[in-house]
């Protein structure tokens, strides 16, 4: 070979490094830009898809005329201690609540000492095999209070709370339970067209916004009650943070 | 064999196992929004409304890096991403776990405080992302992988 052809070739090989340098940095270029795009458009559908369903949300609201706290909640009682109770009627532990201190709610509301202010909150719908239990379950507790019988139809579901993770209790039996605590057929219609579901959304919602996130949550007078190690308060704990609030 | 030859294929597995970990991730928030927003606000690092929209974004972003990952698109770029975005959760764990919360982290479930009796598993779920982080060392350090969009483009065989 030649000292000509050695540099012939050599000039070329180096004119293919080149070439494929150039190649690489282009491609790393527009991917990366790509790669750009793409995150900012899944963020903008994210976005996008938020605001979509929140103002379907706002056109579907229905608000129980007789709801107060913003149209959230229910009141039983009319004592000068406010009580609020977020309970999902899905979770067992507000069912344990329940059964331990529901008989002392309701002898304080019959002593004119608390107001009991029911907030039905579905953050469990996960655990209802795509049923959406949790918020079926409100938004029919929401027609039993425009039907006048809340705090009868509030027991009744508690009594038969489904299972965790069963597909709890369908439209034909929340209405059944209704009948059986004298709500006719308004409710039916309520219950079966869903009247109340996207109401439970708003109360969870709320819910979130006050830094609450799980349920039961008990507030007495503005202040959140718990019991030992952040378990569920006793009747005795419950009763002696009224009597605190009535000072 | 060679370990030169080899790390293509070690960092092809690296890529599709990150892939499949942030498209899970991603998937199993993005069917329920508002459960998604409640695990974020769980953290009770922001107001909710905010939760409410880094609730929403997040299973997208992550769905997206998963499938960038997947065709293998700016490897080194989509790993950075997915490494920062794993960071981030390890902060927010972290956080979670100083300031004694009881929470599920929201990692690969829609999350949200823990029903009193149980404990949160903090160590594992961070000893698990950083796991994750280690695909995505791999990747940073060596991208170039087989089956990819990359080897593609660049015209590799």
């Amino acid at each position: 070979m030649s000292k000509g052809k050695r540099d012939r070739s050599a000039a070329k090989r180096i004119v293919e490094q080149q070439k494929a340098a150039e190649r690489r940095r282009r491609v790393t270029i527009w991917t990366s830009v790509a790669v750009v795009g793409v995150l900012v458009i899944a963020g903008l559908i994210g976005f996008g898809v938020l605001s979509k369903k929140d103002s379907t949300d706002a056109s579907k609201l229905t608000t129980p005329t007789v709801a107060v706290d913003d149209g959230t909640a229910f009141a039983v009682g009319t004592g000068p201690v406010t009580v609020d109770l977020y309970e999902d009627f899905m979770c067992p532990i507000c069912h344990e609540f329940e059964t331990q201190a529901g008989d002392t709610i309701t002898t304080l509301i019959a002593d004119k000492k608390i107001t009991a202010r029911y907030h039905p909150v579905a953050i469990l719908d996960r655990a209802s095999n795509g049923t959406n239990y949790s918020t079926r379950s409100a938004g029919a507790a929401a027609a039993a209070a425009e039907g006048g019988k809340f705090i009868e139809y509030h027991k009744v579901l508690y009594d038969n709370q489904p299972e965790e993770n069963s597909d709890g209790l369908d439209n034909a039996k929340l209405i059944e339970l209704g009948k059986s605590v004298g709500l006719g057929d308004a409710f039916a219609t309520a219950v079966n067209d869903k009247t109340y579901d996207t109401w439970a959304g708003k109360v969870t919602d709320t819910f979130s916004s006050r830094g609450y996130t799980g349920t039961p949550t008990i507030v007495v007078a503005g202040k959140q009650l718990q019991g030992s190690n952040g378990s569920i308060p006793t009747a005795e704990q419950f009763s002696a943070a009224v009597t605190a609030a009535v000072g | 064999m060679h370990w030169g030859k080899a790390w293509p294929w070690i960092s092809t597995v690296a890529r599709l196992g990150l892939s499949a970990v942030f498209l899970v991730a991603g998937g199993l928030k993005i069917t329920d929004l508002d459960e998604s927003a409640r695990a974020v606000n769980a953290y009770r690092l922001m107001d909710y409304d905010t939760a409410k929209v880094i609730g929403a974004i997040q299973p997208f972003l992550e769905i997206a890096v998963g499938l960038l990952l997947l065709i293998g698109l700016a490897v080194r770029l989509s790993a950075a991403i997915g490494a920062l975005l794993l960071v981030v959760f390890i902060a927010g764990i972290i956080s979670a776990w100083a300031r004694g919360l009881q929470i599920d982290c929201g990692c690969f479930s829609k999350g949200g405080d823990l029903a009193a009796g149980r404990t949160a598993q903090y160590g594992w779920d961070i000893a698990r992302d950083v796991g994750f982080l280690l695909l995505a060392g791999i990747l940073l350090w060596k991208p170039r992988t087989r089956f990819s969009m990359d080897g593609l483009l660049m015209g590799e065989r």
